[in-house]
């Protein structure tokens, strides 16, 4: 196991400077740079500028030089917000990480319970009528149903607010500061649960399907347990062990924000920083936050392999 | 300047997403209006005022405001610094705290600002400032002809990388100090407290905007300043500091902007003690304002959002042109858009008017002069409007030599005929109509969507036939046509007619506005005659002020800038 772990390790770093490289020439062979989006300048001081910024350097010389101050814990200054990175990251992305964990915690639990209940109840109406719910859910596209319901509890019925963080102009700290932010955050969080619960919640029933038609299932039945213990007791366990490795890919998402949600409810969060970075070519943003998730994303990885081992017998990691 | 930045092309779609928002960023004080409140409709350009029927019918969350003024704003990036932002929106949140020595009036004309009066020598190469008495920052201290002084010369630090290019304005000197072969600006003079005088080498009619710019506190933004070291600033984009009617008191990043009234502002304590620029999506912006969030807000006119803003009851709407226009570029450098017939034949082949109809429902007009219809140049006088004529568009392939070969296309020299267009979203109307009225005439229309930085590379590369973009906010008349002199640098339509090179060298070459009328009109004629690029739409706002606001009149070149000092809430 230690030895597995290690050798994870070691892998982890080699994958890591792999993708920052094909991230980097990626985003450096997109038409266009930071500069060129201002077409109102002339070219000597388009050029002037690009010098002015490193645009003008070979790619290669300009990814060393950048994996060097990367390496050092600098990853340089916005081109746009002109201002560091990790402080404009830092801004923004605890907002996105509040309202997708939040939404995370809510998605498991519904789907975990709607998944298990409809498997066990396999065709009643009840797993019709969630099987019904759950993909109409699924369906609608999230910018009009994030309008539809600001439309019914924002400016309809008035209860919630249209969009926004906190109150315009609040000057709230301390608990009333939590509750207005709570409020707010209702509308985006129920969202991006009505959005995420479907697939899930297929996910749940389908693993339960498959493990109580296992042998040791009619075996804990015939030995006269109770169907509820049998269910959660014995058969829960096998069954949402595959939801491991899903629980693991949520990582990333924690942080990279709800890009649509974020910009129909005003949510000040990363997703939109990072949509802007890309489409006015700010390659440090870009860099820093496409590196931050991939890290998080081969981390999750490889948590869910040592996870799994700790917890499946029947995988041995050597 | 600081509106004509980043925001430069608006593409034609304000698409949805975000980028389009930002890089449409100076329309939320571009947009609108230029006159009266009310009862002067013979000057209004076409503006139609709706006033407020039921004021009643207010939001709750807008009664209760006593002394609060509430703007939307779509994405300000917590640069509050004038020549060093590099997001639009940033430009107008700092608009509130920094003032400038002159500005532009609603009829797009100087109007002194901190500078209560500017003389420009007979030959229109030295401009002299003279400062208002006793005009201070928003600290107390008194705004100088020095500070006015070290603004531009900051602009002409080598380590200065904003947007603003103060070469264009040429001062004597100051490519010297840039080059570090002067200590100082030849050229800019500080003769006494209040009064400067710049001396410049070149006639240019801008040059008044660019040297009166906001004006930057020597004591505040200059007592670290060393030659080509400018990162010392980078702490002060969060704490600014101007001579503006309202000074900045906090930044929510990604929520809002809040200020105070400057109580040392020149014109007096602004009436409204408190102002937030409140963030804001143009999807739910009319919910906000619907739901008394928001007291002032900009839409883009169409039927639906002008009977909704009306229907409101509590809303004044003011319905008006834009100031500026949307165009397809036509690459002439091109062998098959040499010719001028063919660029005529293009125009006329093409169903502008479906195109505006479908695009503004009702509340377009198709363009046929590159300015926008606010301008003070706007002249349709002798203008060929351009009506949609495949008869004649026909006509002129055929004169031109581009005969109909096999399967319908036109052929010259044995190439078919064929114009690959860029444009940035899928929802483009000019897709369906131009390929179809294209194809009428013989021509092969291909189109292909990008992002904006990509189309605007290929459009600097001249790597394109057609492209759609539309223009920023028209300062000056000259902003829009100046690119289509031979030889400048920004001429990605490569055009170039001799007798339009030197018209817009004479635009640019008198201060006397009457003068400069003239000299415009002949120009539209010639580019009419010779079309350069297509000419597309001009487009209109729909602007709602929240009916207990009084004294808000947003004009088409600073937006609700210019009455900021002015709006006061009914009680």
């Amino acid at each position: 196991m230690k030895q597995y772990v290690l050798q994870r390790f070691l892998q982890m770093i080699v994958i890591l400077f792999g993708t920052s490289f094909i991230i980097f020439f990626l985003f450096a062979i997109l038409p266009g740079d930071f500069i060129d989006s201002n077409i109102s300048l002339t070219p000597q001081r388009a050029q002037e500028l690009k010098s002015l910024y490193g645009l003008d350097q070979p790619i290669l010389h300009r990814y060393l030089n950048w994996l060097g101050n990367a390496l050092h814990g600098d990853f340089g200054y916005s081109l746009k917000h002109q201002e560091k990175v990790l402080s404009l990251l830092n801004k923004y992305v605890w907002n996105s990480f509040f309202v997708a964990i939040f939404a995370l915690i809510l998605t498991w639990s519904i789907a975990l319970l709607t998944g298990v209940l409809s498997a066990i109840k396999q065709y009643s109406w009840f797993d019709g009528a969630v099987t019904f719910l759950v993909f109409a859910a699924m369906s609608f596209p999230s910018f009009f149903i994030s309008l539809l319901f600001i439309k019914w509890f924002g400016v309809d019925l008035q209860i919630l607010p249209i969009g926004g963080m906190i109150e315009t102009g609040s000057e709230n700290t301390g608990v009333s500061y939590l509750l207005e932010v709570g409020k707010h955050m209702i509308l985006p969080v129920t969202i991006l649960t009505l959005l995420s619960v479907g697939s899930l919640t297929r996910y749940f029933r389908t693993g339960m399907l498959e493990v109580i038609r296992l042998d040791y299932i009619r075996t804990a039945r015939a030995k006269g347990l109770k169907e509820r213990v049998v269910i959660f007791k014995h058969a829960l366990k096998n069954a949402i062990l595959p939801a491991i490795t899903l629980l693991a890919f949520e990582l990333p998402g924690l942080f990279s924000g709800a890009i649509i949600m974020e910009q129909i409810f005003n949510w000040p969060g990363v997703g939109r920083i990072q949509l802007e970075s890309v489409s006015f070519r700010d390659y440090p943003v870009l860099m820093a936050f496409t590196m931050f998730l991939s890290c998080l994303t081969i981390i999750g990885n490889f948590l869910a392999d040592v996870t799994y081992a700790a917890v499946d017998p029947r995988i041995r990691l050597r | 300047m600081k509106k004509s930045f980043k925001s430069f092309i608006s593409i034609i779609f304000l698409a949805m997403i975000l980028s389009a928002c930002a890089l449409d960023s100076s329309s939320s004080k571009q947009s609108a209006v230029p006159e009266k409140k009310v009862n002067t409709p013979a000057k209004d350009r076409g503006v139609k005022v709706f006033k407020a029927a039921n004021l009643s019918a207010l939001p709750e969350k807008a009664k209760s405001r006593k002394d609060l003024f509430i703007a939307g704003i779509s994405a300000p990036g917590g640069v509050f610094l004038p020549y060093f932002y590099e997001n639009g929106w940033d430009g107008n949140a700092t608009d509130p705290i920094f003032a400038p020595l002159v500005n532009l009036d609603k009829e797009g004309k100087p109007v002194g600002i901190l500078a209560d009066k500017w003389n420009i020598s007979s030959d229109q190469l030295t401009y002299t400032f003279h400062l208002r008495n006793g005009v201070t920052f928003s600290d107390g201290s008194p705004v100088t002809a020095d500070d006015v002084a070290f603004t531009l010369t900051l602009l002409h630090d080598p380590a200065y990388e904003g947007y603003q290019d103060i070469s264009l304005a040429a001062i004597q000197g100051g490519k010297e100090y840039k080059e570090g072969k002067a200590k100082t600006i030849e050229g800019i003079k500080v003769k006494n407290k209040q009064t400067i005088e710049i001396t410049t080498t070149e006639v240019n009619a801008k040059a008044l905007l660019l040297l009166g710019g906001q004006v930057l506190s020597k004591a505040y933004y200059g007592k670290d300043y060393e030659y080509g070291k400018l990162d010392y600033l980078k702490d002060l984009y969060s704490k600014p500091l101007g001579a503006g009617p309202y000074k900045f008191i906090k930044y929510v990043p990604g929520q809002e902007i809040r200020y105070e009234a400057n109580e040392h502002y020149y014109a007096g304590k602004p009436k409204t003690k408190n102002l937030i620029f409140k963030v804001i999506d143009t999807s739910t912006s009319l919910q906000l304002f619907e739901t008394g969030e928001l007291d002032y807000a900009s839409f883009s006119a169409d039927d639906d959002t002008v009977g909704q803003l009306q229907s409101l009851g509590f809303a004044n709407v003011r319905v008006g042109p834009v100031n500026d226009f949307g165009l397809i570029y036509v690459n002439n450098s091109r062998p098959q858009f040499k010719d001028k017939k063919v660029r005529q034949a293009l125009i006329y082949g093409l169903d502008r008017q479906k195109i505006v109809d479908v695009k503004f429902k009702s509340y377009g007009e198709v363009a046929n002069i590159p300015v926008s219809k606010v301008s003070w140049a706007y002249n349709d006088k002798g203008i060929n409007k351009y009506e949609f004529n495949a008869g004649k568009a026909k006509e002129l392939l055929d004169q031109a030599g581009w005969k109909a070969g096999k399967d319908g296309i036109r052929e010259k020299d044995g190439k078919p005929f064929v114009i690959h267009y860029l444009t940035r979203t899928a929802e483009d109307p000019i897709i369906p109509i131009a390929k179809e009225n294209y194809e009428d005439i013989g021509i092969k229309f291909e189109p292909e969507i990008m992002d904006f930085n990509a189309l605007v590379a290929k459009l600097n590369k001249k790597d394109y036939d057609f492209a759609s973009v539309s223009t920023s906010q028209i300062l000056d008349p000259s902003d829009p046509v100046e690119e289509f002199a031979t030889g400048n640098p920004n001429n990605a339509a490569g055009y170039s007619n001799p007798k339009v090179d030197e018209l817009i060298k004479k635009g640019l070459n008198t201060l006397d506005i009457e003068k400069r009328k003239e000299i415009y009109h002949e120009l539209y004629k010639e580019l009419n005659e010779d079309p350069p690029v297509i000419l597309v739409h001009y487009r209109q706002s729909a602007r709602a002020i929240s009916g207990q606001i009084k004294g808000l009149i947003p004009d088409n070149y600073t937006g609700i800038g210019a009455s900021l000092p002015n709006i006061s809430i009914k009680k």
